[in-house]
C-alpha cells in the first residue's frame, strides 16, 4: 500500500459540514479535492485550524474516510485548538498539508483481519475497514470507549464488518470493560491473519501483546505531539527495535513487533 | 525578474538572497522538497550535527505556547559521517549554497565535526551552535560566558577554512560581550537568536509538560527580544548578522534587517507553513522595489544608522 502514497502537498480546503456526532466527539467535512483522491488509510493531514491565532502549530489528524472530494475527520474536543476547530462554519476555508505518512499495510494473502480501536481509536479505522471490505477480507472490530455515548461510526462498522462489537467502561454498551478483553476473545475465536489496533497507548501495548503471544502479526498507529508532520524537526519519536523514528513519516503505522513500548504503569488497564 | 539586487556576502560566500532557514527547524532541506525548490533559498542551514550519534531527550520534547512553542528535542542527530553519506549527498545535487550547524559537548567535538566538514566541498559554511538550551553538556553552556565561547570558537577556527558563523544564546545578560568574543576569535558572522529558556507546568499533573522540564521558546512571541538583540549585536562587531527569531512574512524579514541583519532565517513558522522562506524572498524583493531599495543590503541597520 505504501507505494501508492501519493507525495504531500498544501492544500486550501473548505468545510462542508461540522458537527458532533459523539460525546465530546466532532465530524468535521472538509472539501478536498488533491488529498481526498490520493490519500491511503492510515495516512493523516496537517490541518491549519486558523491564521492568525496565538496557537500557532498545525494539527495532525488521520483520516476517517475519503468520499469523491471530501475528507472526513472525527476529532475529540481536548484542548485550544479543537475548541476553536469545532467553532468552524461551513464555508470557512483552511488549508491540509497531506497526505502524510505511512498507513495501514494489508498483507497479501489476508483473507481475515481483526480491528481493535478504542476512543478516538477508531478514526483512522473508516478508511481501513472500507479498504479490507473492498478486498473481500473478513473483519471482525471491537471497539473500547468509556460509555455508549461515545462509541464512534458504529453504523459504518456494522455494515462492513462481519462481526462488529463494542465494550464499554460503565457498562452502558456492550461488554461492560476494556476492549482488551474483547481483543483478546477475538483473536482466539476469529483466528485473523492480522491486527490493526489504534487507541490509548497502554491499550495498543496490550494488543501487541496478545498478538505477540498469539503469533499474529499487529499493526499499531501511534500518536505523538508533531510540529512540522513532515520529518523535520524530529519532536514526534517513536522507539523502536531500529532506533528512533518518526511518528509524521516512518509511521503513524508501525508494525506492533518493532516498537519498544513503555513498560507501562497502568496494569488496571488488562 | 526583480531588478533588486538581493545578493548578500557572509564572509566569503557570497548568496543570491538573504534568506536562510533556521537550523533545527528544516531538516536538512529534503523534508521540505516536496513543497519548493530549494535552489530559491539563500542556504539551506541544517540541523545539528554532532561527531557521534546523539539520541536526544526524552519525549514530550514539544509544547505549543502563545504564539510560540517550546522544544527540548535535544540535538537528535546520526552523527557527521552518517549526516554527510547521506544528507549531504544529497543536498550535493541541489543548486543551494550548504550551512552545517554544528554541535558538541566538548570543544574538541566542535572541532572534529569542522575537521570533518573541511574534506566537504558541498559544505559552504558552518554555524557554531553554543547557544542550544536542551543538552546537559556543551550546547548553551559554551554560549553565556565569553572565555567559553571563544574556546570553542578558537578551536573551530584552527581547522576550518570555511566561513564560521556563531550562533548566540539570548540567555545572558549581554549579548554583545559575547558576541564580541567571539568576532575576536575569527568568526565571518554571528547569528541570532538561538532559543530562550522557558517552561509550561501541566496544571492535572503539577509536572512540567516537557520530559525534560525546560525547552527553548520559540516563534512570534520570541520576535520583539530578537529583534532588540539583532539591533544590539550588529552595532558592537563589525561582522555580518543573521537575524531569526518568530520571522512568518516579509515584514517581520524587514524589521530584523531594518534592525541590522545581514541576513535572516526563517525557524519555526516552517511548521506552520512549509513554504514561509519561499514568501519571504519574494515578499522582500516586492518590498524594497516598492521602496525604491535598489539592493537588499541597503537596508541593513536602517534603523539605527538613520537615528
Amino acid at each position: 500500500m505504501c507505494d501508492q502514497e501519493g507525495s504531500p502537498a498544501i492544500e486550501p480546503v473548505v468545510v462542508v459540514s461540522n458537527e458532533r456526532v459523539a460525546t465530546s466527539v466532532c465530524r468535521i467535512v472538509l472539501d478536498a479535492p488533491r488529498t481526498a483522491a490520493t490519500v491511503e488509510p492510515g495516512q493523516f493531514v496537517h490541518l491549519r485550524i486558523a491564521r492568525h491565532a496565538d496557537f500557532i502549530l498545525r494539527r495532525p489528524f488521520s483520516v476517517h474516510r475519503a468520499r469523491g472530494e471530501r475528507l472526513e475527520i472525527l476529532y475529540q474536543v481536548v484542548g485550544r485548538g479543537t475548541r476553536v476547530l469545532e467553532d468552524a462554519r461551513s464555508g470557512d476555508v483552511m488549508d491540509v498539508i497531506g497526505p502524510l505518512g505511512h498507513g495501514w499495510r494489508i498483507p497479501e494473502g489476508t483473507s481475515r483481519a481483526l480491528v481493535v480501536a478504542g476512543g478516538l481509536g477508531a478514526a483512522p479505522m473508516g478508511m481501513l475497514v472500507e479498504r479490507l471490505a473492498e478486498r473481500g477480507v473478513q473483519v471482525a472490530l471491537a471497539q473500547g470507549a468509556p460509555s455508549a455515548g461515545r462509541l464512534l461510526a458504529r453504523d459504518l462498522f456494522d455494515s462492513l464488518c462481519r462481526k462488529s462489537v463494542v465494550a464499554t467502561d460503565d457498562g452502558s454498551a456492550g461488554t461492560c470493560g476494556f476492549v482488551t478483553v474483547l481483543s483478546a476473545e477475538l483473536l482466539d475465536r476469529e483466528q485473523p491473519d492480522v491486527v490493526y489496533a489504534c487507541g490509548p497507548e497502554p491499550m495498543q501495548r496490550i494488543v501487541a501483546g496478545q498478538c505477540a503471544g498469539a503469533g499474529v502479526p499487529c499493526q499499531v498507529s501511534l500518536e505523538r505531539l508533531m510540529a512540522c508532520g513532515v520529518g523535520a524537526c524530529l519532536s514526534c519519536v517513536v522507539d523502536t527495535h531500529d532506533g528512533l523514528k518518526r511518528a509524521c513519516v516512518d509511521g503513524p503505522v508501525f508494525d506492533a513487533a518493532d516498537v519498544v513500548w513503555d513498560s507501562g504503569d497502568e496494569p488496571e488497564a488488562v | 525578474m526583480s531588478s533588486v539586487d538581493m545578493r548578500v556576502r557572509l564572509g566569503s560566500l557570497e548568496l543570491r538572497n538573504p534568506v536562510l532557514t533556521a537550523s533545527g527547524t528544516f531538516g536538512s532541506g529534503r523534508e521540505y522538497a516536496d513543497f519548493f525548490d530549494l535552489a530559491r533559498l539563500g542556504a539551506v542551514v541544517t540541523k545539528g550535527v554532532s561527531l557521534e550519534s546523539w539520541s536526544g531527550n526524552p519525549g514530550p520534547r514539544i509544547v505549543e505556547t502563545p504564539s510560540g512553542m517550546l522544544n527540548s528535542i535535544g540535538l537528535q542527530n546520526p552523527g557527521v559521517e552518517a549526516f554527510c553519506a547521506k544528507d549531504l549527498r544529497w543536498l550535493a545535487d541541489r543548486d543551494v549554497p550548504v550551512i552545517v550547524n554544528v554541535v558538541g559537548h566538548r570543544a574538541d567535538e566542535y572541532a572534529a565535526v569542522a575537521e570533518r566538514l573541511e574534506q566537504e566541498s558541498g559544505v559552504h559554511a558552518l554555524e557554531v551552535n553554543i547557544s542550544c538550551p536542551n543538552v546537559d553538556a556543551g550546547g548553551m553552556a559554551f554560549g553565556t560566558t565569553c572565555p567559553a565561547a571563544a574556546e570553542v570558537v578558537r578551536s573551530v577556527r584552527a581547522v576550518s577554512t570555511k566561513t564560521l558563523i556563531v550562533k548566540l544564546s539570548p540567555n545572558v545578560t549581554d549579548v554583545t560581550e559575547v558576541a564580541r568574543a567571539v568576532e575576536a576569535e575569527g568568526a565571518d558572522a554571528v547569528s541570532l537568536i538561538n532559543t530562550l529558556l522557558g517552561m509550561v507546568i501541566d496544571t492535572r499533573t503539577f509536572k512540567p509538560v516537557l520530559a525534560r522540564g525546560v525547552g527553548g521558546l520559540s516563534g512570534p512571541a520570541v520576535r520583539p527580544v530578537a529583534v532588540r538583540m539583532v539591533w544590539q549585536v550588529s552595532q558592537a562587531v563589525s561582522v555580518p548578522v543573521i537575524g531569526m527569531g518568530g520571522i512568518t512574512c516579509a515584514e517581520d524579514a524587514t524589521e530584523f534587517m531594518l534592525a541590522g541583519a545581514s541576513c535572516v532565517a526563517v525557524g519555526t513558522a516552517n511548521f506552520m507553513d512549509p513554504t514561509t522562506a519561499i514568501g519571504v524572498v519574494s515578499g522582500l524583493e516586492r518590498f524594497s522595489e516598492e521602496h525604491g531599495v535598489e539592493r537588499i543590503t541597503d537596508l541593513v541597520g536602517a534603523a539605527w544608522k538613520t537615528k
